[in-house]
């Protein structure tokens, strides 16, 4: 499953669950704002708190609004 | 009537009297997450540090009103943002600033200090206006707050002294703190 990292009031969270829901691909919100643990899990796999983050498995991952590398990401699933 | 007349929900969703800060000097502020500028998060924060042992608190009203369209966001290469860390003034509960549903007290604090227009000088100034004529023309009618970061500075009576734009930097507003203190 496809897990994006995001927070509200995010623009480019917004761009990536767009992007990925005209693709038809299925993913989880996990919202670092209200959940400490999606917090604790955003930094272990990015090193940060920035966001979106886009990951399949938790150890790859896509920041930021980047369509290249999010395809090239889906492209490894 | 001045801000202690009001009240504002804290971040656990209780009711917060601004009376509760009587004899500080405020600076309220509509803040937004780390999307654009971004500095004025780290600014306040200093601003606070450096004051707070005299009585000066810095109050944050997060509000998402204007985060979809960050100004600038197409050229630039960030295409990101970050959650606010290692922010210790008091950060209230997300609200409306502007149009019917507003907060009170912003309606308040806006009837009290007009728009006065951006200082041109500031480098994201003319983006900014761009944006909002292309985007939210009628955000830049009458008084209302126009963008995230318009801070409100109040003496220690309550009473609202200044208006600050986005194009303000907080580093700027130091001077106009001491002064109050």
């Amino acid at each position: 499953m496809v897990k994006v990292y995001s927070f509200e009031g995010c623009p480019y969270c917004d761009k990536v669950k767009k992007y990925l829901a005209a693709r038809g691909i299925a993913y989880e919100v996990h919202d670092i704002e209200e959940n400490p643990e999606d917090a604790a899990e955003c930094q272990r796999i990015s090193g940060d708190l920035t966001v979106p983050v886009t990951t399949i498995d938790g150890k790859n991952f896509v920041l930021g609004f980047d369509k290249k590398k999010i395809d090239e990401l889906l492209a490894t699933a | 009537m001045n801000v202690y007349d009001f009240t504002a929900k804290n971040k656990r969703g209780e009711d917060k009297s601004l009376a509760d800060y009587k004899n500080n000097v405020l600076l309220i502020v509509n803040t937004a997450s780390k999307c654009g500028f971004t500095y004025q998060y780290d600014e306040l924060q200093k601003l606070y540090d450096a004051y707070k042992d005299k009585g000066f608190v810095v109050l944050g009203f997060p509000c998402n009103q204007f985060a979809g369209q960050e100004p600038g966001s197409n050229d630039e290469v960030q295409q990101f943002c970050k959650l606010n860390y290692g922010v210790t003034f008091p950060i209230f509960a997300k609200g409306d600033v502007r149009g019917d549903n507003a907060q009170p007290l912003f309606k308040f604090l806006t009837a009290q200090k007009k728009f006065e227009g951006f200082d041109m000088n500031h480098p994201i100034a003319s983006k900014l206006l761009d944006a909002l004529k292309q985007n939210f023309p009628e955000f830049l009618e009458g008084d209302g707050i126009k963008w995230n970061f318009t801070k409100f500075l109040i003496d220690r009576s309550g009473n609202v002294v200044k208006r600050f734009e986005p194009t303000t930097n907080p580093a700027e507003i130091a001077k106009d703190i001491e002064n109050l203190l």
